[in-house]
Protein backbone atom coordinates (compact mmCIF):
# COMPACT_ATOMS: atom_id res chain seq x y z
CA UNK A 1 0.00 0.00 0.00
CA UNK A 2 1.08 3.42 -1.02
CA UNK A 3 1.95 6.10 1.71
CA UNK A 4 -0.73 8.15 -0.18
CA UNK A 5 -3.42 5.28 0.38
CA UNK A 6 -2.64 4.63 3.49
CA UNK A 7 -3.06 8.58 4.40
CA UNK A 8 -6.34 8.52 3.02
CA UNK A 9 -7.78 5.65 4.87
CA UNK A 10 -6.36 6.85 7.39
CA UNK A 11 -8.16 10.07 7.12
CA UNK A 12 -11.90 8.70 6.30
CA UNK A 13 -11.04 6.53 9.39
CA UNK A 14 -10.71 9.87 11.60
CA UNK A 15 -12.72 12.22 10.28
CA UNK A 16 -16.08 10.06 8.53
CA UNK A 17 -15.52 6.70 10.29
CA UNK A 18 -15.03 7.33 13.47
CA UNK A 19 -17.71 9.81 14.47
CA UNK A 20 -20.18 7.36 12.23
CA UNK A 21 -19.35 4.83 14.47
CA UNK A 22 -20.23 7.21 17.55
CA UNK A 23 -22.98 8.79 16.26
CA UNK A 24 -24.50 5.06 15.58
CA UNK A 25 -23.70 3.99 18.79
CA UNK A 26 -25.24 7.11 20.60
CA UNK A 27 -27.95 6.31 18.89
CA UNK A 28 -28.89 3.26 19.16
CA UNK A 29 -27.71 3.04 23.03
CA UNK A 30 -31.27 4.82 23.67
CA UNK A 31 -33.57 2.66 22.02
CA UNK A 32 -35.80 0.05 23.01
CA UNK A 33 -38.61 -1.85 21.42
CA UNK A 34 -41.57 -2.26 23.93
CA UNK A 35 -42.77 -5.73 24.46
CA UNK A 36 -46.32 -5.76 24.03
CA UNK A 37 -46.76 -2.50 21.19
CA UNK A 38 -43.14 -3.44 19.48
CA UNK A 39 -43.21 1.11 19.02
CA UNK A 40 -39.78 2.00 19.35
CA UNK A 41 -38.90 4.31 22.42
CA UNK A 42 -36.06 6.42 22.74
CA UNK A 43 -34.21 6.91 26.07
CA UNK A 44 -32.18 10.41 26.24
CA UNK A 45 -29.37 10.06 28.05
CA UNK A 46 -29.79 10.64 31.93
CA UNK A 47 -27.95 12.58 34.41
CA UNK A 48 -25.98 9.26 36.05
CA UNK A 49 -24.69 8.50 32.43
CA UNK A 50 -23.63 11.65 31.95
CA UNK A 51 -21.94 11.42 35.09
CA UNK A 52 -20.34 8.50 34.04
CA UNK A 53 -19.47 9.42 30.59
CA UNK A 54 -17.10 12.27 32.11
CA UNK A 55 -15.72 10.00 34.39
CA UNK A 56 -15.50 7.06 31.73
CA UNK A 57 -13.24 10.02 29.34
CA UNK A 58 -11.15 11.38 31.91
CA UNK A 59 -10.11 7.65 32.69
CA UNK A 60 -9.73 7.93 28.66
CA UNK A 61 -7.11 10.79 29.34
CA UNK A 62 -5.08 9.51 32.22
CA UNK A 63 -4.54 6.18 30.52
CA UNK A 64 -3.70 7.61 27.11
CA UNK A 65 -6.38 5.72 25.51
CA UNK A 66 -7.27 9.95 24.00
CA UNK A 67 -4.80 12.49 24.30
CA UNK A 68 -7.31 15.42 24.27
CA UNK A 69 -4.54 17.84 24.12
CA UNK A 70 -3.08 16.40 21.01
CA UNK A 71 -6.73 16.29 19.31
CA UNK A 72 -7.55 19.89 20.06
CA UNK A 73 -4.51 21.52 19.15
CA UNK A 74 -3.25 25.53 18.69
CA UNK A 75 -0.74 24.13 15.81
CA UNK A 76 -3.79 22.49 13.97
CA UNK A 77 -5.99 24.08 11.44
CA UNK A 78 -9.28 25.40 12.50
CA UNK A 79 -10.80 22.49 10.10
CA UNK A 80 -8.80 20.06 11.83
CA UNK A 81 -9.92 21.32 15.35
CA UNK A 82 -13.46 21.13 14.46
CA UNK A 83 -13.34 17.62 13.09
CA UNK A 84 -11.51 16.57 16.02
CA UNK A 85 -13.97 18.35 18.57
CA UNK A 86 -17.10 16.86 16.61
CA UNK A 87 -15.15 13.13 17.06
CA UNK A 88 -14.91 14.12 20.17
CA UNK A 89 -18.13 15.28 21.60
CA UNK A 90 -19.42 12.30 19.58
CA UNK A 91 -17.41 9.51 21.59
CA UNK A 92 -18.77 11.27 25.11
CA UNK A 93 -22.57 11.13 24.06
CA UNK A 94 -21.47 7.34 22.45
CA UNK A 95 -20.07 6.74 26.41
CA UNK A 96 -23.05 7.98 27.28
CA UNK A 97 -25.67 6.09 25.77
CA UNK A 98 -23.64 2.94 25.84
CA UNK A 99 -23.83 2.86 29.66
CA UNK A 100 -27.86 3.85 29.42
CA UNK A 101 -27.85 1.31 26.79
CA UNK A 102 -26.61 -1.31 29.88
CA UNK A 103 -28.26 0.13 32.80
CA UNK A 104 -31.46 -1.19 34.11
CA UNK A 105 -34.60 0.70 33.29
CA UNK A 106 -35.72 1.52 37.06
CA UNK A 107 -35.77 -0.13 40.70
CA UNK A 108 -32.85 -1.75 42.59
CA UNK A 109 -30.68 -3.41 40.01
CA UNK A 110 -30.02 0.21 38.43
CA UNK A 111 -29.39 1.70 41.47
CA UNK A 112 -27.05 -1.19 42.39
CA UNK A 113 -25.08 -1.04 38.75
CA UNK A 114 -25.26 2.48 38.50
CA UNK A 115 -23.34 2.33 41.93
CA UNK A 116 -20.84 -0.31 40.41
CA UNK A 117 -20.23 1.65 37.31
CA UNK A 118 -19.78 5.07 39.42
CA UNK A 119 -17.45 3.27 42.40
CA UNK A 120 -15.33 1.05 39.69
CA UNK A 121 -14.49 4.30 37.44
CA UNK A 122 -13.84 6.09 40.33
CA UNK A 123 -10.77 3.33 41.45
CA UNK A 124 -9.72 3.24 38.53
CA UNK A 125 -8.78 7.46 38.71
CA UNK A 126 -6.11 6.43 40.99
CA UNK A 127 -4.97 3.24 38.92
CA UNK A 128 -2.23 2.84 36.66
CA UNK A 129 -2.64 1.03 33.39
CA UNK A 130 -1.85 1.65 29.68
CA UNK A 131 -4.44 2.10 26.84
CA UNK A 132 -5.15 -1.59 25.76
CA UNK A 133 -5.68 -2.68 29.31
CA UNK A 134 -8.03 -0.02 29.52
CA UNK A 135 -9.96 -0.81 26.57
CA UNK A 136 -10.04 -4.50 28.14
CA UNK A 137 -11.51 -3.28 31.17
CA UNK A 138 -14.51 -1.28 29.34
CA UNK A 139 -15.21 -4.20 27.19
CA UNK A 140 -15.71 -6.48 30.28
CA UNK A 141 -17.32 -3.57 32.43
CA UNK A 142 -19.80 -3.50 29.55
CA UNK A 143 -19.47 -7.16 28.90
CA UNK A 144 -21.13 -7.88 32.64
CA UNK A 145 -23.50 -5.11 32.57
CA UNK A 146 -24.79 -6.58 29.45
CA UNK A 147 -25.52 -9.97 30.29
CA UNK A 148 -27.38 -8.44 33.66
CA UNK A 149 -29.78 -6.38 31.54
CA UNK A 150 -30.44 -8.53 29.25
CA UNK A 151 -29.90 -11.86 29.80
CA UNK A 152 -30.19 -11.68 34.00
CA UNK A 153 -32.43 -9.53 34.07
CA UNK A 154 -34.90 -9.49 31.14
CA UNK A 155 -35.51 -13.00 32.18
CA UNK A 156 -37.69 -11.76 34.90
CA UNK A 157 -39.59 -9.78 32.52
CA UNK A 158 -40.19 -13.20 30.22
CA UNK A 159 -43.93 -14.83 29.90
CA UNK A 160 -44.43 -16.45 32.95
CA UNK A 161 -42.00 -15.07 35.04
CA UNK A 162 -38.65 -16.92 33.34
CA UNK A 163 -35.77 -19.33 34.96
CA UNK A 164 -34.48 -16.32 37.07
CA UNK A 165 -38.01 -14.99 38.66
CA UNK A 166 -39.18 -18.70 39.74
CA UNK A 167 -35.57 -19.02 41.19
CA UNK A 168 -35.63 -15.20 43.02
CA UNK A 169 -38.99 -16.20 43.80
CA UNK A 170 -38.09 -19.67 45.44
CA UNK A 171 -34.88 -18.27 47.20
CA UNK A 172 -36.27 -15.13 48.76
CA UNK A 173 -39.56 -16.39 49.52
CA UNK A 174 -42.52 -13.84 50.96
CA UNK A 175 -39.99 -11.51 49.98
CA UNK A 176 -41.82 -8.78 47.16
CA UNK A 177 -39.78 -8.57 44.15
CA UNK A 178 -41.60 -5.68 42.61
CA UNK A 179 -38.50 -4.08 43.39
CA UNK A 180 -36.40 -6.18 40.48
CA UNK A 181 -38.53 -5.27 37.72
CA UNK A 182 -38.49 -2.25 35.40
CA UNK A 183 -40.75 -1.72 31.91
CA UNK A 184 -41.04 -4.97 29.71
CA UNK A 185 -39.24 -4.46 26.87
CA UNK A 186 -39.25 -6.78 23.69
CA UNK A 187 -36.12 -9.20 23.10
CA UNK A 188 -34.64 -7.09 20.29
CA UNK A 189 -33.90 -4.12 22.74
CA UNK A 190 -30.78 -6.82 23.26
CA UNK A 191 -29.83 -7.09 19.78
CA UNK A 192 -30.16 -3.28 19.44
CA UNK A 193 -27.72 -3.25 22.77
CA UNK A 194 -25.61 -5.17 21.25
CA UNK A 195 -24.65 -3.75 17.74
CA UNK A 196 -24.63 -0.40 19.90
CA UNK A 197 -22.11 -1.75 22.31
CA UNK A 198 -20.13 -3.74 19.51
CA UNK A 199 -19.78 -0.26 17.64
CA UNK A 200 -18.63 1.46 20.47
CA UNK A 201 -16.03 -0.75 21.78
CA UNK A 202 -14.95 -1.23 18.24
CA UNK A 203 -14.87 2.48 17.54
CA UNK A 204 -12.40 2.64 21.12
CA UNK A 205 -10.30 0.26 19.48
CA UNK A 206 -10.05 2.58 16.02
CA UNK A 207 -9.48 5.70 18.15
CA UNK A 208 -5.74 6.59 17.54
CA UNK A 209 -4.33 7.85 20.96
CA UNK A 210 -3.34 11.27 19.00
CA UNK A 211 -3.82 12.04 15.17
CA UNK A 212 -0.46 12.95 15.01
CA UNK A 213 0.65 9.74 16.35
CA UNK A 214 -1.02 8.14 12.88
CA UNK A 215 1.64 9.76 10.88
CA UNK A 216 4.82 9.19 13.01
CA UNK A 217 7.97 7.92 11.00
CA UNK A 218 9.71 5.18 12.61
CA UNK A 219 11.18 7.68 14.81
CA UNK A 220 8.24 9.02 16.16
CA UNK A 221 6.90 5.59 16.77
CA UNK A 222 9.55 4.74 18.69
CA UNK A 223 8.85 7.93 21.02
CA UNK A 224 5.66 6.61 21.33
CA UNK A 225 6.72 3.03 22.46
CA UNK A 226 9.59 4.47 25.03
CA UNK A 227 6.50 6.86 26.43
CA UNK A 228 4.32 3.64 26.37
CA UNK A 229 6.56 1.77 28.26
CA UNK A 230 7.26 4.55 30.42
CA UNK A 231 3.07 4.62 31.78
CA UNK A 232 4.04 0.71 32.55
CA UNK A 233 3.60 -0.42 36.14
CA UNK A 234 7.17 -0.90 37.26
CA UNK A 235 7.12 -4.65 37.36
CA UNK A 236 5.86 -4.79 33.77
CA UNK A 237 8.25 -2.57 32.99
CA UNK A 238 11.32 -4.12 34.15
CA UNK A 239 9.64 -7.41 32.81
CA UNK A 240 9.74 -5.66 28.88
CA UNK A 241 13.20 -4.02 29.95
CA UNK A 242 14.61 -7.64 30.35
CA UNK A 243 12.99 -9.80 27.51
CA UNK A 244 14.30 -6.78 25.28
CA UNK A 245 17.98 -7.25 27.02
CA UNK A 246 17.64 -11.16 26.60
CA UNK A 247 16.45 -11.18 23.05
CA UNK A 248 19.91 -8.49 22.27
CA UNK A 249 21.65 -10.67 24.08
CA UNK A 250 20.95 -13.62 22.04
CA UNK A 251 20.96 -11.99 18.46
CA UNK A 252 24.24 -10.75 19.40
CA UNK A 253 25.64 -14.33 20.66
CA UNK A 254 23.61 -15.84 17.71
CA UNK A 255 25.62 -13.61 15.01
CA UNK A 256 29.01 -13.77 17.22
CA UNK A 257 31.70 -14.44 14.42
CA UNK A 258 33.25 -18.03 16.49
CA UNK B 1 -6.43 18.81 -1.23
CA UNK B 2 -7.42 15.57 -0.65
CA UNK B 3 -6.84 15.55 3.03
CA UNK B 4 -8.83 18.64 3.36
CA UNK B 5 -11.68 17.59 1.04
CA UNK B 6 -12.23 14.33 3.29
CA UNK B 7 -12.03 16.81 6.42
CA UNK B 8 -14.99 18.87 4.98
CA UNK B 9 -16.89 16.37 4.26
CA UNK B 10 -16.52 14.40 7.26
CA UNK B 11 -17.81 17.63 9.01
CA UNK B 12 -20.53 18.35 7.21
CA UNK B 13 -21.61 14.53 7.27
CA UNK B 14 -20.54 14.56 11.44
CA UNK B 15 -23.24 17.38 11.68
CA UNK B 16 -25.65 16.14 9.33
CA UNK B 17 -26.31 12.92 10.95
CA UNK B 18 -25.82 14.28 15.05
CA UNK B 19 -29.05 16.66 13.51
CA UNK B 20 -30.74 13.27 12.38
CA UNK B 21 -30.09 11.61 15.89
CA UNK B 22 -30.96 14.80 17.76
CA UNK B 23 -34.28 14.91 15.34
CA UNK B 24 -35.01 11.27 16.10
CA UNK B 25 -34.79 11.52 19.73
CA UNK B 26 -36.89 14.57 19.58
CA UNK B 27 -39.80 13.31 17.46
CA UNK B 28 -39.69 9.94 19.15
CA UNK B 29 -41.31 7.94 16.55
CA UNK B 30 -42.70 4.90 17.13
CA UNK B 31 -41.81 3.04 14.22
CA UNK B 32 -39.97 2.67 10.95
CA UNK B 33 -43.34 4.05 9.12
CA UNK B 34 -43.63 6.96 11.20
CA UNK B 35 -39.85 7.99 10.91
CA UNK B 36 -40.39 8.22 7.48
CA UNK B 37 -43.80 10.19 8.15
CA UNK B 38 -42.55 12.63 10.26
CA UNK B 39 -38.79 12.69 8.39
CA UNK B 40 -41.21 13.84 5.26
CA UNK B 41 -42.94 16.81 7.16
CA UNK B 42 -39.90 18.24 8.42
CA UNK B 43 -38.95 18.06 5.23
CA UNK B 44 -42.34 20.03 3.90
CA UNK B 45 -43.18 17.05 1.64
CA UNK B 46 -46.19 15.77 3.77
CA UNK B 47 -49.41 14.81 2.10
CA UNK B 48 -52.64 13.18 2.68
CA UNK B 49 -53.36 10.18 1.38
CA UNK B 50 -56.21 11.37 -1.27
CA UNK B 51 -57.93 7.95 -1.74
CA UNK B 52 -57.88 7.33 2.26
CA UNK B 53 -59.72 10.44 3.14
CA UNK B 54 -62.47 9.82 0.53
CA UNK B 55 -62.99 6.60 1.83
CA UNK B 56 -63.31 7.96 5.06
CA UNK B 57 -65.33 10.69 3.98
CA UNK B 58 -67.72 7.88 2.56
CA UNK B 59 -67.80 5.86 5.55
CA UNK B 60 -69.22 9.07 7.45
CA UNK B 61 -72.08 9.77 5.24
CA UNK B 62 -73.02 6.20 6.14
CA UNK B 63 -72.65 7.18 9.16
CA UNK B 64 -69.76 4.65 10.32
CA UNK B 65 -68.35 6.83 12.41
CA UNK B 66 -65.79 4.87 13.79
CA UNK B 67 -64.24 3.24 10.61
CA UNK B 68 -64.18 6.71 8.93
CA UNK B 69 -62.16 8.23 11.50
CA UNK B 70 -59.62 5.27 11.14
CA UNK B 71 -59.41 5.96 7.25
CA UNK B 72 -58.78 9.10 8.06
CA UNK B 73 -55.80 8.50 10.81
CA UNK B 74 -54.10 6.78 8.06
CA UNK B 75 -54.96 9.34 5.60
CA UNK B 76 -53.14 12.15 7.74
CA UNK B 77 -50.93 9.93 10.19
CA UNK B 78 -49.14 12.98 11.23
CA UNK B 79 -52.20 14.80 12.27
CA UNK B 80 -51.12 17.54 10.21
CA UNK B 81 -53.93 18.83 7.70
CA UNK B 82 -56.49 20.86 9.41
CA UNK B 83 -59.20 19.86 6.64
CA UNK B 84 -58.74 16.18 7.48
CA UNK B 85 -58.67 17.06 11.40
CA UNK B 86 -61.99 19.21 10.65
CA UNK B 87 -63.72 15.91 9.63
CA UNK B 88 -62.42 14.10 12.64
CA UNK B 89 -64.17 16.80 14.74
CA UNK B 90 -67.11 16.36 12.71
CA UNK B 91 -67.71 12.72 12.86
CA UNK B 92 -67.09 13.11 16.86
CA UNK B 93 -70.06 15.67 17.14
CA UNK B 94 -72.30 13.34 14.92
CA UNK B 95 -71.67 10.49 16.70
CA UNK B 96 -71.85 12.09 19.94
CA UNK B 97 -75.01 14.16 19.30
CA UNK B 98 -77.88 12.46 21.16
CA UNK B 99 -81.53 14.34 20.59
CA UNK B 100 -82.22 14.45 24.65
CA UNK B 101 -78.25 13.68 25.87
CA UNK B 102 -74.99 14.32 24.28
CA UNK B 103 -72.05 11.88 24.65
CA UNK B 104 -69.85 14.01 26.79
CA UNK B 105 -66.58 11.65 25.88
CA UNK B 106 -67.04 11.91 22.11
CA UNK B 107 -67.90 15.66 22.56
CA UNK B 108 -64.40 16.27 24.61
CA UNK B 109 -62.62 14.73 21.76
CA UNK B 110 -64.50 16.44 19.16
CA UNK B 111 -63.43 19.14 20.74
CA UNK B 112 -59.62 18.34 20.74
CA UNK B 113 -59.87 17.84 16.93
CA UNK B 114 -61.17 21.17 16.21
CA UNK B 115 -58.36 22.91 18.01
CA UNK B 116 -56.02 20.85 16.05
CA UNK B 117 -57.53 22.30 13.16
CA UNK B 118 -58.07 25.55 13.94
CA UNK B 119 -54.11 25.57 15.06
CA UNK B 120 -53.48 23.84 11.46
CA UNK B 121 -54.64 26.44 10.10
CA UNK B 122 -53.92 29.63 11.85
CA UNK B 123 -53.02 31.87 8.78
CA UNK B 124 -56.47 31.37 7.74
CA UNK B 125 -59.83 31.15 8.75
CA UNK B 126 -60.62 27.35 7.61
CA UNK B 127 -63.84 26.95 5.72
CA UNK B 128 -64.94 23.21 4.32
CA UNK B 129 -67.31 23.62 1.42
CA UNK B 130 -69.01 20.46 1.77
CA UNK B 131 -72.80 20.44 1.01
CA UNK B 132 -73.28 17.29 2.73
CA UNK B 133 -72.32 19.29 5.90
CA UNK B 134 -74.39 21.82 7.62
CA UNK B 135 -71.37 23.12 9.83
CA UNK B 136 -68.40 24.72 7.62
CA UNK B 137 -66.06 26.53 9.98
CA UNK B 138 -64.02 24.87 12.43
CA UNK B 139 -64.74 27.92 14.89
CA UNK B 140 -68.41 26.94 14.35
CA UNK B 141 -67.98 23.64 14.95
CA UNK B 142 -65.70 24.37 17.91
CA UNK B 143 -68.51 25.98 19.49
CA UNK B 144 -70.95 23.74 18.37
CA UNK B 145 -69.14 21.02 20.16
CA UNK B 146 -68.49 23.75 23.38
CA UNK B 147 -72.08 24.28 23.58
CA UNK B 148 -72.69 20.66 24.03
CA UNK B 149 -70.57 19.92 26.72
CA UNK B 150 -71.66 22.69 29.15
CA UNK B 151 -73.89 22.24 31.51
CA UNK B 152 -76.81 25.25 31.64
CA UNK B 153 -80.56 26.07 32.38
CA UNK B 154 -81.60 25.11 28.64
CA UNK B 155 -80.59 21.65 29.24
CA UNK B 156 -83.92 21.19 31.02
CA UNK B 157 -86.06 22.77 28.28
CA UNK B 158 -88.45 19.53 26.83
CA UNK B 159 -88.61 21.25 23.44
CA UNK B 160 -84.80 20.35 23.23
CA UNK B 161 -85.80 16.96 21.89
CA UNK B 162 -87.08 18.84 18.74
CA UNK B 163 -83.47 20.57 17.99
CA UNK B 164 -81.61 19.53 14.66
CA UNK B 165 -78.78 17.66 14.43
CA UNK B 166 -76.07 19.71 11.93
Amino acid sequence: MTTDTRATNRALTRFVLLPTMFLTAALLGGVRVAAETHALVFAPPPLVTLALAVLALSLFARGRLVEFGRWLSAERGAAENVSHALTLGALFFATAQAFNSVLPEAGLPRLVLSSFFLWTLWQNQFSRFDARRLLRSLAALFGTAFVVKHVLLSSLDAPGGGWLWRLAASALEGVTLGALAGPAYAGATGYVSFFALALYVGGLALLPPSPAGETFEDGGRAAELVEALRLLPDRERAHVIGELRRETEEEAGQYRPR
Amino acid sequence: MRHRLIQWVGIAWTLLYAALVVWLYAAAPQSVGEVRTQASVAAGTYEVDRARFDAGRDLFLREQYAAARSEWERADPARRDARTQFYVAYSFYRQGWGRVYNDDALFRQGVEAAESALALSADAPLSVEDPELKIHSASELRAELQAGLDRTADDLNPLKVFRERK
